[in-house]
């Protein structure tokens, strides 16, 4: 018997003629975390989803527990205790936390009525076990994501899991509860669980991982041990080219003031908050998921009426608005967190997409003008390299980053002054990250102030030029750039008393 | 999942292009395959009287299904059109009491009630936030409600003897047909060339991008359900000539056959996909299932049975299309 839990051996996969998978050899070791990074498309899902049961390699031999593995279905998976968290949950809003870390497999007593006293208790029990107090009758429709998340890996482990692997499980987490995640799984890997991490996030990969395996276009580039790599290295060897810098800088004066909001509330957790945007800046917005950002930047937009305060712009006549449509007429712009549900009109095409905040200047009495929309569709395609087969492609075909770039060409054809970016380079990889940057460092060259909110403090701190925290739906600080750090944020945006000041 | 799959882009080209080939051609292929069926099972199809009165009646329906895969597209519902159909045949008889010259304004009143009603039933929705099912089943009964109040049950008047030409063909043409056709050919251009036809597919494919997007959602969603009244009432105007008289159930069924049409001509039941070209094919399909279980001389029962598998058949097929891995 060999020292691995599982080996996954010479996998190959095509789609269709297309090469996905190409002679990818993948081990693991019990209680290790092994980190599997590449850009979008590198092969990381196909290879998961091989592992899960849902596609059948068409060449290789997976190795699980020392034995060899045939044509098993995603149940047997599951039952020969493999788990796999999936970045997009996969929970029953409606039903409790034990509903749902039990479904399918509740306990039951005779003619399959529910045992609920042991359903309760059982899901009890493997709560405390990940250290997380939590009503097992609450609804997970009441649970933050972030707490929704801790729900999956509770299903992962009532199901005897003894590898787990978790898709980007920090996409949408931030600060303490990282800190929760990372906790539970060095716990998980002490009680001796295999944990395979897929992650965006370089910085988590160096925090947990023990080894590295690197995908690119499908095939393996190198799997390392964590202490024999350093960042740059990491991101070369996923890219295939050295970024020299990862948060592109430019140099520039602060511009004229051109957006105030004032004491501003809105029917959501947002409270009293002020601030003030300069032309060609980016001003970041930091806090924890929940803390209020993205109310802030709905707000701000009119999406969220507001129930005191005002916003208005100094530039244009000192507009102001209170819908989105008066909003985008003013010169704002929000690129929103949830790509989509808020952002893409998946079932339409990239064309529509793009010129749908833009009809009246391509319509003549209210009728489409061809030439003129496909000459705005073909420049933004350029502008921000969309990778698509045709203008005519619905959106829901593109991969992650040109869905977000599709979204961003849509509101730089508005022409704003002022752009609201939430969470812009979430579930993006690093190769389109850096576009995004650049894209955003040509905005404030041409004036264009940013608003950014992140959850990644590397990229907050990396791009804004003045960076707010935000806790319990205030904003609590400022720091201005170079004086902020992630300990700094940190410790503001998890503040209990969110009164103080600091500046 | 949004992680994306290898090599997505020859991978996802493929999909989009096998899944746009069953959304633009699917329903067209059935078609031809019935037109042939025909030929073999039913012969007198084919002759010009039967051609001609095949495209009376799908023109009664398909004037419905314009205004239904309107309300379609933007994820919406109508089913109190069965009361608008009772509504325009009581206006005209009321209003005309048979005389010919009052045909115009008769049919301007029965617009005026039409609209209201899908006002009511857009403001229900939007406002409201009454799901479209309940809000337009609502409307119906409320709307026929009236009309048998209005009429204490023994509706009375006259339907004028000039309605009566949407009864007559010349080779194969007729005024439902070029109604149809025109309305088809108007609608058409909405949809795909006008900044409107862009909002509808907007607000129907995803309601709060199109809203942060700078669009007056609620706006679109009224005028949707106001104009698949109208559409409704131009149908029962065609309905009143058709029957020639009064009737309390005229146009049953259509509703539901609007619904099929559209659906089984590839417009999503959740709104954002889809178009009239497919549903003129799916007006067709179903019109000629009927003509041809009629030709056949099957029971109504078997054409029900038949309709029925046509319309789950062409739902499985799309879905089946439309799976997002």
């Amino acid at each position: 018997m060999s020292d691995y839990i599982l080996e996954m051996r010479n996998i190959s996969k095509s789609f269709a003629g297309v090469q996905a998978l190409k002679d990818v050899t993948i081990r693991c070791k019990p209680g290790q975390v092994y980190g599997l990074v590449g850009e979008n498309g590198a092969g990381k899902s196909t290879l998961m989803k091989i592992l899960a049961g849902a596609y059948k390699a068409d060449a290789g031999e997976i190795i699980y527990k020392g034995e060899q593995r045939e044509g098993a279905t995603a149940g047997e998976v599951i039952d020969s205790g493999i788990s796999i968290i999936y970045q997009e949950l996969a929970l029953v809003s409606q039903m409790s936390v034990a509903e749902n870390i039990f479904l399918g497999r509740e306990p039951r007593y005779a003619l399959g009525v529910l045992n609920l006293r042991e359903l309760h208790s059982r899901s009890a029990a493997l709560l405390t076990r990940l250290g997380i107090r939590l009503d097992t009758r609450l609804p997970v429709s009441e649970l933050t994501v972030a707490q929704r998340q801790l729900v999956e890996i509770a299903k992962a482990l009532s199901q005897n899991a003894d590898l787990i692997v978790m898709d980007e499980p920090s996409a949408i987490l931030a600060g303490s509860e990282l800190d929760q995640l990372f906790s539970i799984i060095e716990s998980l890997v002490e009680q001796g669980v295999t944990i395979i991490y897929i992650s965006h996030r370089l910085d988590e990969v160096f925090r947990i991982a023990d080894e590295v395996t690197v995908l690119k276009d499908g095939e393996l580039v190198e799997t390392r041990p964590i202490d024999q790599l350093d960042r740059p290295t990491l991101v070369e060897l996923m890219v295939g080219r050295p970024l020299d810098e990862i948060f592109p800088q430019t140099d520039h004066e602060q511009g004229e003031l051109v957006m105030v909001a004032e004491h501003i509330s809105s029917d959501t957790i947002l409270e009293d908050a002020s601030l003030e945007l300069y032309a060609g800046e980016i001003l970041g917005i930091a806090g924890m998921v929940g803390s209020g950002r993205t109310e802030l930047a709905r707000a701000l937009f009119g999406a969220d009426p507001l129930t005191s305060g005002e916003v208005r712009l100094v530039t244009n006549k000192g507009a102001s608005w209170s819908n989105p449509a008066k909003a985008i007429e003013s010169g704002l712009a929000l690129v929103p967190e949830d790509r989509k549900s808020h952002g893409l009109f998946t079932s339409l095409s990239a064309r529509i997409n793009v010129t749908l905040p833009i009809l009246s200047r391509i319509t003549r009495m209210g009728v489409l003008q061809s030439q003129a929309e496909d000459e705005i569709v073909e420049a933004a395609k350029e502008r921000l390299s969309i990778v698509m087969a045709s203008a005519d492609q619905e959106a829901q075909y593109l991969s992650g980053g040109n869905q977000q770039k599709l979204v961003l060409a849509k509101w730089l054809e508005t022409n704003p002054t002022v752009v609201i970016l939430d969470e812009p380079t979430r579930g993006v990889d690093v190769g389109a990250k850096f576009e995004i940057y650049k894209l955003m460092r040509q905005l404030n060259d041409r004036g264009i102030a940013i608003v950014m909110i992140s959850s990644e403090l590397p990229e907050v701190i990396g791009m804004s030029d003045r960076i707010l925290v935000m806790n319990a739906g205030r904003i609590v600080g400022e720091f201005a750039h170079g004086e902020a750090s992630e300990a700094g944020i940190i410790e503001l945006a998890t503040m209990a008393d969110s009164g103080a000041n600091h500046s | 999942m949004s992680v994306a799959k290898p090599h997505e882009s020859a991978k996802q080209v493929n999909g989009w292009r096998a899944r746009k080939f069953v959304a633009d051609y699917g329903v067209y292929i059935a078609l031809l395959l019935l037109l042939l069926a025909a030929a073999v099972l039913t012969p007198k199809l084919y002759e010009v009287n039967t051609i001609a009165v095949v495209m009376r009646q799908a023109s009664q329906l398909g004037i419905v299904a314009i205004g239904q895969t309107l309300i379609l597209l933007v994820a919406g519902l109508d089913l109190s059109i069965g009361g608008i159909f009772v509504m325009t045949s009581i206006v005209v008889a009321d209003v005309t009491n048979g005389r010919d010259d009052l045909v115009i304004p008769a049919i301007l009143i029965a617009l005026a009630l039409g609209a209201l009603v899908g006002l009511g039933n857009g403001v229900l929705v939007t406002k409201r936030r009454v799901p479209p099912f309940v809000a337009t089943l609502g409307m119906l009964v409320l709307v026929k409600g009236a009309t048998q109040a209005y009429t204490r049950g023994v509706p009375g008047g006259f339907v004028p003897e000039v309605l009566g030409i949407v009864n007559q063909s010349w080779f194969v043409l007729s005024i439902p047909l070029l109604l149809w056709l025109g309305l088809n050919a108007v609608f058409m251009f909405v949809l795909g060339r006008t900044a409107y036809g862009r909002k509808v597919y907007a607000v129907g494919s995803n309601t709060e991008a199109a809203r942060l997007s700078g669009i007056s959602v609620d706006t679109i969603r009224i005028s949707v359900y106001v104009l698949g009244s109208c559409l409704a009432v131009a149908s029962g105007v065609v309905l009143t000539g058709y029957v020639g008289y009064v009737d309390r159930f005229i146009g049953t069924g259509l509703e539901l056959d609007s619904i099929a049409a559209a659906i089984v001509g590839g417009t999503a039941f959740v709104g954002g996909r889809g178009g009239l070209l497919g549903t003129i094919a799916g007006v067709l399909l179903i019109q000629l299932l009927s003509t041809m279980a009629l030709l056949m001389g099957l029971d109504i029962q078997v054409q029900f049975i038949i309709k029925g598998l046509v319309i789950l058949g062409a739902v499985t097929l799309y879905s089946l299309a439309n799976v997002e891995e």
